[in-house]
Parts: C-alpha cells; structure tokens; sequence
C-alpha cells in the first residue's frame, strides 16, 4: 500500500530558504508518515513550504484549496450522474454505461492517492472549512483509504503522500485533529533570514538597497494599530515595485520617504495609519 | 526513554498524548534523532501542537536536559510583571501614579525608574498576605488607592482583571494571559462565533443542477433527458443592528463594538444599522452624529418581522431615562411613551432579537436598568462566549 520511505532528505529548494529546524520537521513527519500542520501569520511562506517540498524532491503538488462550503467527499471523488445519464439516452460513447466506475472522477484528495508516483498533498487554509470536514478528512488521511459508496469499492492509497496543511486560525483546531499531526508554528523571519530570502529572489540586489529596505520594513511592523502587519510575501512585492520604478533610488528610502505603501498595506484602515505614522517618522 | 521528561511536560500543563510520546519513540527507533537538536525539534513537532506552549516546552526541555533550574515559584516573573505594569502606568499619567504611591507629582518626578519600582516593591513587602478591603495595602476593592477596583479614582491597576484575588495573585497566572477569551475580540473570532448565524435561501439564478430531480424528471419523462435547474443556496438573513454611540458610558467599548461593527458590515447582506443614545426613545438614526436621517420606531412595523434584531449598548442608566415618558437626556426632545414601552415595541415585532451588553456579565446586578432591559431583550455578553451564545438564541426560535 505505502511505499518505502524515501531515502531522499528535504533540503530547500531554489527559491525557498530553508531553515534547519524546519527541514528536520519535515523530514521527521515524511518518516512516519503524518500530515505536517503549519501555522504562522500569513505571507510566512506555509504554503510555499509544499511547493518547495515538491520542487525538490521531485513530486507532483496536488493542491487542495479549502473552502468553507466544502463536503468532504468533493475531496475525495464525484459520480457524474449527469453524464451517465447523458450516455444512457443517447449511448453514442465509449463509456460502459452499466459501469458506474467510470462516472467517478477523482477529487484531490482521491488523486493523490491513486497517483503512480508518491505526490505531495496540500491542504491549504484548513480552518476554513467546519470542524466535522476537518477531522472527517483526518480520519481519511490516517486510513490512507476511503470508500466509494456509488460502487461499494475501497480505495486504498497506492503511496503514502507528504501532507501538508496549513492554517491560519487564531484559535485551535480540534484535539483529535491535532492528534493526528506534526505541528509546527512558523515564526517571522528574522533581519538575517530576511536576507536571505530577498538574496534568493533577488540575486542582483545591491547590499546598500537590501539593507535600506529591510530597515524601512521592520520599522514600519512596529507601527501601532496595524491590523495586517506585511509579511515576507508583501515585501518581496514591495521591493518588485521598487525595482520597477525608474525614478526611484536608495537615497529616497533612507530620507524617510516610503513609496507604494499600498503594496505592504492591504487594508484601508492600516494604509492610513501607516501613512500617518511614515510621516511623522521621517 | 525520556518518560521523565514527557512527565514534567505534563505537569507543566503542556497536553501531551500517549499516542503522540509513542510516535516520538517510533522516530526515535527509525534513527531519525541523531543529536540534540534533533530530539528538540522532533519532541516539539511530534509533542506540542500549539505554539502558546513554545515558551514553556523551552523551559522544560533546558530544565531536563540542559539541568536548568525550572523557577518553581513565579515570584520574580511576578514581581516583573507587576513592576512592567507599574511602569507603564506611569508613563500613561505620572500625576495619577503619584497619588496612587502618595507621593507629590514633583517626588515622582524626581525618582528614577528603579527607584520608583523599590518604592513600589517595599510597600509589597509590607504586606503579609491577602489583603482586601483596607485602607493601606495593595489588595483590591479597598480605598487603597495602589491595588485594583479600589475606590480610590486614582487606583493604580496591577496585573489582570480579575476580582476578588489580589493584585499579585492575578499577576500570577501569567501564563494564561495570552490566550484568555477576556482578550479583545478580533474580526476573526467574531466570525467563527457569527459563522451559524446563516439562513440559506435560494437565490439568484438558476445555474445548480438538481441530480435527484432531474433522474426522477428523465425518467417521468420516459427517458427523454429533462434537466432540472435549482437556484443557489444563498444567506439572506436580514440584520438590524442598533448602536448605543452615545454618551461616555460606551467609550471604553469603542474598540470592541467597532470589530463587531466591521465584521457585521462585511458579513451580512441585508445589514441595518441605526444608532442611538443610552436607550430608544421615538426614533433612531441612520447616522452616527444622530442628527440627518432619523427614523421614528412606529416606522420598524412595516420590516420584515423575521429580521434579526440586535442591539449593542451598555443598558446602564438612570431609572427614569429608562422608566419616564419623559425622560429623553436632551431638553426640548419632548417623549410621549417611556423607553421602556419603545423597547416593549420592538421586541414584540421581532421575534428574534438579543442585546449584546459589552460590560462583563458579573457587572450587570449592579445596574438596575440592565435588569429591567434583560426582562425584554436576551442579554448576552459582548465576548466570544457571549456572542456564541446569543446566535444560538437567535438560531433557536426558528
């Protein structure tokens, strides 16, 4: 049912700076086979963490993006009555239509299981949806199998993906889901990681702009009131537009001046407050 | 193996699960741990599933492996804390902090910071014990005026909010203060207490097919395909908010109504919102400054009566605003019913209505309005429980 673990370690990938600590997190939870949750505040790079998990070692990403209407077994599998229907009036196609299997279509979750190679499984934004899909898809995930009930069939997992889930709940998710889980808690970069990661993206930065950067954008985090603090994600933005904008240079950053505050400040509220308080600063 | 530790874990209040330490031995057994740092990271990821518990797994991983003392007693974080508060407090009104210490403004003014605390510490250390209801210690509901819910007006507040406990007690239980539900409510919270309150009504056009009705309509139909179309599953649930803006009275609970406000405005469709001052006399306003577009109450008969109602306000006020035809606030606002009678009114076109009071819920015997409000109106505390507990109320008599 499950393949052999693979020797192969995760080491980061191309664009994705890796943390050791979270590197052995996810080599642990891909050795005894359990869904990893991550948390953190959003633009910290969760859902990054699949892709670069997939990039590098090779496996096809499945992404399940959750939404709060989701039923479970959308996840899993639909029967298309409606063509069976269809082929049964008009029976112009290929399909048997006294074979209900080949009405199932394979949701994500059942795609990742019926895939000839091991894939990585994302669940993203897990507390979107209630508390019964979650621990009703955890329990699926533990079997590693589910039932269609249309053709009383067992589907099994041929391999056992990498499953990641990511979250952005304030609050818990329920015991018995975590249970069932590694966990790990994403912390905001810190000015060296930052680096970094601005080095992977933009390779062709200068020091003296990275630096003014980074110093412009963690004061502007400390800025009271601020509902959505920006993240990793709307400073690498940030510094896309900056590069954009022929006029701009270095020396405007460190005269206080802070352009496209609207690339780090998603909300009206937080715009002005930042706004304000870049003035007052400067 | 490590089953010390895994105990110490959970008496320090970390909810380990057997299941969960048997995984670790099982990483443990597959060779996955090769040095320290592994076993760290590998505990924590396979043991901890909240990040509030990070800060003390650290503590516990040093005391069993690093042999680090674990402070048994919280006294000097207490005394940190205490002394953290303290000096916020004085950087917020350095006259008010004078008076709490019973020193002159220019006296505090001439302390240094440390010398202020050692003050502050050497009065603490006057007291033996518990001390509530005198006059000179730090304790609560004393005239002390350094304690918490002391008369004094310039009673300096210690540690939480907590009644009852001293000062120092409340401080104590630091660890929970992150995570406590006294915390303010954020937009996200209200969702998920908001979410259940949905009525799903099709809506739209009709672009869902219907696969029951549709095989049942084929086959009716002598097997011609007749495809059947439903409408989408939409909420359509009508909101009257009602707003106490008025007064100083609400001004604490600014914040929170604003959240809840904000959270309302892009959460429900049909979303009414009308503002008022202390309590409903013959009219509310559309608009905040209660001033351009007024709406009279005999008006609300013609709303739909499934709509819900909900109001927000302290409830907290004279017995005759409430109880006199008229007792409106403002002169030459003349009333020809009490308040109480409007309140009567709208609460018997609207079945389905709940007062969200923003005052903890141990505070309302206190007030007599808020009594005789409740009589009307289910009143239901503005927190996450409170809240959850209101959109079961206005679930239930569906």
């Amino acid at each position: 049912m499950t393949s052999e673990i693979k020797p192969l370690p995760f080491r980061g990938a191309a664009k994705y700076v890796l943390d050791e600590e979270l590197a052995r997190i996810v080599n642990i939870s891909m050795a005894l086979e359990m869904p990893l949750l991550l948390k953190g505040e959003p633009g910290t790079g969760k859902t990054m963490l699949a892709h670069a998990i997939a990039e590098s070692l090779k496996m096809p990403l499945i992404v399940l993006n959750v939404k709060s209407s989701m039923k479970l077994v959308d996840a899993l599998y639909q029967y298309d009555t409606l063509t069976r229907l269809n082929d049964s009036r008009f029976g112009d196609s290929k399909r048997d239509v006294s074979n209900i299997e080949e009405y199932i279509r394979m949701g994500r979750i059942g795609q990742a299981f019926v895939s000839e190679v091991r894939t990585v499984l994302l669940i993203d934004e897990i507390d979107k949806a209630d508390t019964d899909f979650q621990d009703d898809m955890l329990d699926v995930l533990d079997q590693m199998q589910f039932d269609i009930i249309e053709i009383d069939k067992t589907m099994a997992a041929r391999h056992r993906p990498v499953i990641v889930i990511t979250s952005n709940a304030k609050k818990d998710l329920s015991d018995p889901f975590l249970g069932r889980c590694n966990f790990h808690h994403i912390a905001f970069p810190d000015t060296d990681m930052m680096r970094r990661i601005i080095g992977v993206h933009f390779p062709d930065l200068s020091k003296d702009l990275a630096d003014a950067c980074l110093a412009v954008f963690y004061r502007l985090r400390e800025f009271r009131g601020i509902e959505k603090k920006p993240a990793t994600r709307e400073l690498l933005n940030w510094i896309r537009a900056l590069r954009a904008d022929p006029d701009f240079n270095a020396r405007t950053l460190s005269s206080g001046t802070v352009p496209y505050l609207g690339v780090l400040f998603k909300k009206s509220g937080d715009l002005s407050l930042a706004a304000q308080q870049a003035c007052r600063g400067r | 193996m490590f089953v010390e530790f895994f105990y110490t874990l959970r008496k320090r209040g970390i909810p380990v699960s057997p299941t969960s330490f048997l995984r670790l031995q099982k990483a443990l057994s597959l060779g996955l741990v090769a040095g320290i740092d592994d076993f760290y990271t590998a505990a924590r990821c396979i043991l901890v599933k909240s990040e509030r518990y990070f800060d003390l797994y650290d503590q516990t991983f040093a005391h069993c492996f690093r042999g680090a003392a674990l402070a048994e007693d919280f006294s000097e974080v207490e005394l940190a804390d205490a002394v953290r508060s303290l000096l916020e407090e004085w950087l917020k009104s350095p006259e008010e902090l004078a008076a709490a210490l019973g020193l002159s403004k220019e006296a505090v003014g001439q302390m240094t910071p440390e010398e202020l605390v050692r003050y502050f510490l050497d009065r603490l250390k006057d007291q033996d014990g518990a001390h509530h209801g005198g006059s000179r210690w730090i304790g609560t509901k004393g005239t002390s005026p350094v304690g918490h819910s002391g008369h004094h007006p310039g009673g300096m507040r210690v540690g939480g909010a907590s009644r009852g406990k001293s000062a120092i007690k409340v401080a104590m239980e630091r660890r929970y203060r992150d995570y406590t539900q006294q915390g303010p409510l954020t937009e996200v919270q209200m969702g998920e207490a908001l979410k259940r309150l949905r009525r799903m009504v099709p809506s739209g056009p009709k672009d869902v097919v219907n696969v029951d009705k549709t095989v049942y309509e084929t086959i009716r139909n002598g097997g011609e395909i007749e495809i059947v179309f439903d409408r989408h599953l939409a909420d359509r649930l009508k909101v009257i908010l009602m707003i106490d803006n008025g007064g100083w009275s609400m001004d604490p609970y600014i914040d929170l109504v604003q959240t809840l406000f904000n959270y309302a405005r892009s959460q429900f469709k049909d979303l009414t919102i009308y503002y008022f001052h202390n309590t409903v006399y013959s009219r509310v306003w559309l608009d905040p400054t209660r001033h351009h577009k007024p709406e009279l109450i005999e008006e609300f008969v013609r709303k739909d009566p499934e709509t819900r109602l909900v109001f927000v306000g302290d409830a907290s006020m004279a017995p005759y605003e409430l109880m006199h035809a008229d007792g409106a606030l403002y002169v030459g606002q003349r009333e020809m019913q009490a308040s109480i009678d409007r309140l009567m009114f709208l609460a018997g076109i609207f079945r389905h209505s709940a007062w969200l009071n923003p005052q903890p819920e141990s505070d309302w015997t206190g007030t007599w309005s808020i009594g005789r409000i409740r009589e009307i109106f289910p009143m239901f505390e503005l927190s996450l429980d409170g809240l959850e507990k209101a959109v079961q109320h206005l679930r239930s008599r569906n």
